[in-house]
């Protein structure tokens, strides 16, 4: 598999912190990491506090994208 | 479902885009390091202490918005107190922010402080609302080493 393809998607959001993120997520019933992931030297390097992240595997629905994508716009909505 | 707007209320989502105290202090006496690991949450805290009062307190770093509104009110609501007015107001926080605030206990002492009341329906996030707390803390006894939340 060409490393393009990985399913696991780490992010961050202009001025909210990945916590707040993945609270939010939370409630809509999505499951993200959030935090350093075992990772903080390359936290460092990227100088970000952390990251949000998600994964995804064959058992993930289209539907279940578009669920995170809306979810990330009701973030958006919160700390606009 | 706990509601999301009781967590991130107003009051809170302000003061975490514009942190109050927010500065390092030049006369301080006193500082203390506080940490999240698992979150990424690190502040650094400024205290002048004169006798048994803090005279003026700031602070600096990055946080979740829980973490640093709750660092900016602390600031705010403890600045001008005596050292044992502050523990006091952190145990009443505490309490707080677990749920374990007695019902006929003087919650009214915390003052606006009381919108941290939603955060007990979110037990990941009651390290984030202390963080600074215990900081503080460490400051005021004088401790060295870093304070951590894990």
């Amino acid at each position: 598999m060409p490393p393009s393809n990985l399913g696991v998607l780490s992010f961050v959001m202009d001025g909210i912190h990945p916590h707040d993120i993945g609270t939010i997520l939370d409630q809509e019933g999505i499951a993200v990491r959030t935090g350093h992931h075992c990772a903080q030297p390359l936290m460092e390097r990227f100088g970000v506090p952390a990251t949000a992240r998600a994964s995804f595997a064959l058992y993930n629905t289209v539907e279940e994208v578009d669920a995170l994508a809306e979810g990330l716009e009701k973030v958006q909505e919160v700390f606009a | 479902m706990s509601d999301l707007r009781d967590l991130y209320q107003e009051t809170i989502l302000e003061h975490s885009k514009s942190p109050r105290n927010y500065r390092k202090l030049e006369a301080a006496n006193r500082t203390a390091e506080g940490y999240n690991p698992l979150c990424g949450d690190h502040f650094t805290l400024y205290v002048d202490v004169q006798g048994d009062a803090i005279r003026d307190i700031g602070f600096q770093g990055s946080g979740c918005a829980i973490s640093k509104a709750s660092a900016s009110m602390m600031t705010q609501s403890v600045k001008g107190r005596s050292k044992a007015e502050a523990q006091q107001l952190f145990r009443q926080f505490q309490e707080l922010v677990t749920n374990q605030a007695s019902p006929n206990g003087d919650k009214d002492k915390l003052g606006k402080l009381t919108v941290f009341s939603g955060v007990s329906e979110f037990p990941v996030r009651v390290k984030c609302a202390t963080l600074a707390w215990h900081t503080l803390q460490a400051a005021l006894e004088g401790t060295q080493q870093p304070v951590s939340t894990e």
